[in-house]
């Protein structure tokens, strides 16, 4: 498999007072179906009739993971700093195994992840968010 | 040529050497003695190798300079392209200049080896001097190499710099040529250089310092170096010189004019100060490792040095032009940016110089605030052009430089001996300090380079804490806030971490793509390629499936039986269909019709026929014909039929319960006709209401002695063989399962037995022909009520539930039973062998009597064994019965061996004699009596109860024997009789008790036997006889109505009569 470039950029609002839970003041939570949608409709629209390119995927992914992440912020999960991984693969026959495992408070982080595929290539998506308290 | 002087920059700062220069450059400002000592080591040691190389080089030079001449003339045409027109312009003052430079030099040469004298020290130092003035030299021609050689081998910039800079020695070699004299000195000068071409920049700059320590003296020393410079140049330079130094207001303009030259110029500068960084290092790493390879790059850059050297003289002359061309501006702007160069000496000294630094700081930042005034606009966007600015002030530093050197070199020159120690101790200092400083000078340069100022201000302000000399007040205040920050997080997380719980997630599967195998792989892949897909038909699909046998068709319908009215069957007419169709019409079976309609037709006649006896209308009119004294009226059965021709009638029988059906017996043919039935017994069954044909036809291959119907209903015919068989006919059964005959255009069954004892059973069958057989009712009722109960009673009898009795000659008495079968097997029966194939009934064997032990007495028996004739049940109680025997005797036995009395009838008179008792009969009506017809004209009337007759009448026949004898069925008190003469007679006891009332010969045939027929139940007074003649006819005669029509209490006055004679 050819090697996979990721690139995560990070979020913070540097807010001061506490907020243990997300429902306390800001009503909206990183839930995953949305943002799964959102990093799916991103993927659909950049990723189409993309071919595997080993020169331009480091760029794809780095364009890639801002744009989500620049949209993530738009939909307003204010609280949450996020980190958006992207992973472009080749798509030669070989098989993938991919898994996250994340140290976290599980009643406010959570993360989405969606997998986009076409003949060349797999791109792999996922968005951790962590609330920011 | 910018952008790839540009891009060599960038070769040349390749990271690896960049993180090198960082390492050394730090572990040089920490090592500063160690390292310097090392210099000092390495510059013996090459100062040995140099000697090899002077001589290496020395034979070199010779050819080189014959090839010089050739490329001066390739030079000119070489310029004409390369340069610009500007430069073309000035090559021929540059020439000039050139040969004055040459000249000048020659003369320091020659002061030079003056100088040289006992002491090395002192021509080191000297030969330094030498080298900083060569250098200004080895600038201009270095830029001219470094033109020449991006042209040539861009991609060798990084090590084509040693080289370079070899080159640059070499070239000034070969300008020194024409002074053999310090060819010597000048190559072990150059290899000096090699040495110290690291340090020129630091020389200059300290030269500069040197320059600067002169200003604080006075600018006593500038002004000379102004006035030598005026000196060298010629006159014409001096007027440029002044003329800029009076433009230097109007420079902006001037540059303008200049534009593309001083730009161009800049830019090499630019260049070359890196390159000059970044070879510095170069040349330092690469002669302290390996001395060798530059030995083999000697070669190379020597051939190279040919063709440059042409080019750098050229270029040198062009380049000094341009210099002092631009000296005027920048020996102006050199007044402001002075102070800038020494600030950024400043900052490349700090660390070695700490005290100087703290010193110069201030300085520098008050020095940054005036630039921009001095510089005008150059400074207005100071941090881009700073770099522009850098290479300008290094530029003006090295001509600083070079004027410097030639300053001291000057100076040298008029400085006395005794200084001159004095000079060569500071030189050592300033060289012992360039080199320090050149470790560090490229680090610099390469972050301005990298455009980060600040950081670089930032790192030596760090690096000057570090030294606790120097104190930023900006990184403490950021660490300061930074501190604050790092516990204000450590605050905060400290007091969230008591609210939440960071716990391990599970590890979430983002992507599981298994690997494709191969054939999938194929697939995928297939359509990308240049490839095509070939297709080869095996026809191993080509399959082919087939059911032979056919679709089971299933329709549902429903058929009644029987058919209550025309719809008998019906269904759905397709599967389906809900509504049912009913099949109106049902199938016609011609056949089942035509038999259908002829059984009809046979009951038609039947009635037809009866009618008309009921109304008598034909009766007597057939009668007429063969009208006898005792009859109204006689019919014959139609026995004119052909296979009855010729047939004698032996035996004539009626059915007791069916008064019109008529049993003939037909023996065998007199004459054999040609028909294939001649050889067989003939039994005919007839209907006296149909007399024109038989009912049906039994065939027999054995005689038929004896026959009777089956006692409840006419439907089965049993008769006795002489051969002793017994045979029965079922006369329901189909008509095709006999043979059919057509004679005279009519169809004739002739049935074949049924069930025939023949053969089977042995032990128990006949042994003697068959005599008699009779019906025996088992039912007891008939005691309570005779003849009229027979109809009722014919329903209970049709279960066959009634026995047969034979009886032979022998006096054996067989009982069978008459069985229906429930199966019908066509094939034929396996176990009973006398069954026809398709038979319902046979007869199994019940009981034997022999009669002869049982009802004879002894006495009777001792004489001889009488022979039985016949036998009679009482029709009251079937378990007694009559026999009537050849000894004039009539025995009374019992069927379960009773014995009842009388056990014998004897006749009035006599014992046992040879009468044959031919005919016995029980009265029809239920009484006790029978009568006994005997051999020798004797008729007996019996009671049951008495041995003895009640009357006897022994003459009535003239002695003829009775051969029958028979009651009339209508009346109580008639009966008949016949005798062997063939007489007919008719008694009637209430009218005379003594003889027959009427007596009728039958002449025309005899009468073989006779057997009486009516209709006891009807009250029409049909009384007739059957008469089977001799012939073959049978003649039915029906009696006069005063002996058939049944009287009033007739059967009371018999009674009276009866016991009367008693």
């Amino acid at each position: 498999m050819t090697p996979c470039r990721y690139r995560a950029s990070s979020y913070n609002m540097g807010t001061e007072a506490y907020v243990p839970r997300p429902d306390d003041f800001f009503p909206v939570r990183f839930r995953s179906s949305a943002v799964k949608e959102c990093i799916h409709a991103i993927m659909k629209e950049n990723l189409a009739n993309v071919q595997y390119n080993p020169e331009e995927t480091p760029e794809l992914t780095q364009s890639l993971s801002e744009t989500i992440k620049d949209r993530l912020k738009v939909e307003g999960f204010h609280r949450y700093k996020m980190v958006v991984q992207v992973v472009i693969g080749e798509q030669r026959g070989e098989g993938v195994n991919m898994a996250a495992r994340c140290f976290w408070d599980a009643d406010t982080d959570n993360y989405a992840q969606d997998v986009f595929m076409n003949d060349s290539l797999f791109c792999v998506v996922a968005a951790f968010g962590c609330f920011y308290y | 040529m910018e952008p790839e002087k540009k891009r060599t920059k960038e070769d040349t700062w390749k990271s690896d050497e960049l993180k090198k220069h960082l390492r050394v450059s730090q572990s040089d400002s920490q090592s500063e003695d160690k390292k310097q000592k090392e210099k000092k080591l390495q510059r013996d040691r090459k100062t040995h190798d140099m000697v090899d190389y002077k001589g290496y080089i020395h034979k070199d030079q010779d050819k080189d300079r014959g090839k010089a001449e050739e490329r001066t003339s390739e030079r000119e045409r070489f310029k004409s392209s390369e340069r610009d027109r500007d430069k073309l312009r000035d090559r021929e003052s540059g020439k000039d200049h050139h040969r004055e430079r040459e000249r000048e030099k020659l003369k320091e040469k020659d002061q030079e080896i003056e100088g040289e004298g006992p002491e090395k020290e002192k021509h080191i130092t000297r030969k330094d001097k030498e080298k900083v003035s060569d250098k200004e030299g080895d600038r201009k021609y270095r830029r001219d190499d470094l033109k020449q050689m991006l042209i040539e081998n861009n991609l060798k910039a990084s090590g084509g710099r040693d080289k370079e800079q070899r080159r640059r020695r070499e070239s000034k070699d070969q300008l020194e040529q024409a002074n053999i004299r310090d060819d010597v000195k000048e190559r072990r000068h150059t290899e000096r250089k090699v040495k110290e071409g690291k340090k020129s920049e630091s020389k200059n700059s300290l030269g500069e310092f040197l320059t600067k320590k002169d200003e604080e003296g006075g600018h006593r020393h500038k002004s000379h170096r102004d006035q030598e410079l005026n000196k060298d140049r010629g006159r014409s330079h001096i007027d440029k010189r002044e003329h800029s130094v009076r433009g230097g207001k109007e420079r902006p303009s001037k540059e303008r004019s200049h534009g593309l030259f001083v730009k161009d110029g800049e830019e090499k500068y630019v260049s070359r100060r890196r390159k000059e960084g970044s070879s510095i290092e170069d040349r330092e790493r690469q002669l302290s490792k390996n001395n060798e390879k530059r030995q083999r790059e000697e070669n190379e850059r020597k051939k190279r040095d040919l063709k440059n050297s042409e080019h750098k003289k050229q270029g040198k002359s062009l380049r000094e032009e341009e210099e002092t061309s631009l000296q005027h501006e920048r020996n102006a702007r050199d007044k402001g940016k002075s102070i800038e160069r020494e600030k950024k000496e400043d900052t490349s000294q700090r660390p070695h110089q700490g005290e100087h630094v703290s010193a110069w700081k201030p300085m520098q930042r008050q020095k940054r605030e005036e630039e921009p005034e001095i510089g005008d606009n150059y400074l207005t966007n100071y941090e881009d052009d700073f770099e522009d600015y850098e290479d300008d002030f290094d530029d003006d530093d090295n001509e600083d430089n070079d004027n410097e050197a030639r300053d001291s070199e000057e100076r040298l020159r008029e400085i006395p001996v005794s200084k001159k120690s004095e000079i060569e101790e500071i030189q050592r200092a300033i060289n012992a300090e360039n080199e320090r400083i050149g470790t560090l000078l490229p680090k610099q340069i390469k972050k301005k380079s990298e455009k980060e100022p600040n950081m670089e201000r930032q790192d030596s302000s760090a690096r000057g804490s570090l030294c606790g000399m120097f104190m930023d007040f900006e990184t403490a205040n950021q660490r300061q806030s930074s501190q604050i920050m790092a516990t204000k997080q450590k605050k905060r997380s400290s007091e969230l971490l008591r609210l939440i719980d960071l716990d391990f997630s599970v590890s979430f599967s983002l992507l599981d793509l298994p690997p494709v195998n191969e054939y999938d792989m194929y697939i995928r892949n297939f359509g990308k390629t240049n490839t095509k897909q070939a297709y080869v038909q095996s026809n191993e699909d080509n399959l082919e499936r087939d059911v032979q046998t056919d679709e089971i068709e299933t329709l549902e319908k429903w058929t009644q039986h029987p058919g209550d009215s025309v719809l008998v069957s019906g269904g759905p007419r397709s599967s389906n269909g809900v509504s049912t169709d009913i099949v109106v019409t049902p199938k016609i079976d011609s056949q089942r019709l035509t038999n259908f309609l002829r059984s009809a037709c046979q009951v038609i006649a039947v009635l037809l026929e009866e009618d008309r006896v009921a109304t008598q209308p034909r009766w007597n009119l057939r009668s007429r014909q063969t009208s006898l004294s005792i009859s109204d009226s006689c019919f014959q059965l139609n026995t004119n039929l052909p296979f009855l021709h010729g047939r004698k009638v032996s035996c004539l029988h009626i059915s007791q319960v069916q008064r019109q059906a008529l049993l003939s017996v037909h023996g065998l043919p007199e004459k054999p006709g040609a028909i294939q039935l001649d050889r067989k017994y003939i039994v005919c069954v007839w209907n006296v209401w149909q007399p024109s044909s038989p009912q049906k036809v039994l065939v027999c291959e054995a005689e038929v002695s004896c026959c009777c119907f089956s006692p409840s209903k006419a439907t089965l015919v049993f008769a006795g063989t002489m051969d002793g068989s017994l045979v029965v006919w079922d006369l329901r059964e189909d008509s095709r399962m006999h043979h059919c005959v057509k004679l005279n255009g009519t169809d004739w069954i002739f049935r074949s037995p049924t069930f025939s004892t023949d053969g089977i059973l042995s032990s128990l069958n006949h042994t003697y022909p068959v005599l008699a057989i009779e019906p025996v009712s088992t039912s007891v009722y008939k005691e309570q009520n005779y003849g009229l109960s027979h109809l009722s009673s014919q329903e209970e009898m049709s279960g066959l539930s009634f026995q047969i009795a034979s009886m032979d000659e022998n006096g054996t008495l067989n009982l069978w039973v008459a069985v229906e079968l429930q199966k019908v097997d066509l094939a034929g029966s396996q176990s009973d062998l006398g069954l026809i194939p398709g038979g319902k009934v046979k007869l199994v064997h019940s009981s034997t009597v022999q009669l002869n032990s049982s009802l004879f007495p002894k006495d009777i028996l001792c004489l001889r064994k009488p022979q039985t004739l016949n036998i009679k049940f009482l029709p009251s109680n079937p378990n007694h019965f009559i026999v009537g025997t050849d000894i004039g005797v009539v025995s009374h036995g019992a069927r379960h061996d009773l014995r009842v009395p009388p056990k014998l009838f004897k006749p009035q008179q006599g014992g046992p004699r040879s009468i044959r008792a031919n005919a016995v009969d029980f009265s029809p009506f239920g009484k006790p009596i029978f009568l006994v017809g005997c051999s020798d004209g004797s008729i007996r009337l019996h009671q049951m109860t008495s041995e003895h007759p009640l009357i006897q009448w022994n003459d009535s026949t003239n002695g003829q024997p009775v051969i029958a004898l028979q009651w009339a069925l209508t009346r109580p008190a008639v009966f008949f009789a016949l005798d062997a003469s063939s007489t007919v007679y008719i008694w009637d006891l209430l009218e005379n008790d003594l003889c027959p009332v009427a007596k009728q010969i039958i002449q025309s045939d005899k009468v073989m036997t006779m057997v009486v027929l009516g209709e006891p139940e009807k009250t029409n007074g049909l009384l007739g006889i059957a008469l089977a003649k001799q012939s073959g006819i049978i003649d039915i005669q029906y009696v006069k109505k005063r002996w058939a029509l049944p009287q009033s209490e007739e059967s009371e006055k018999l009674q009276l009569l009866l016991e009367q004679s008693l």
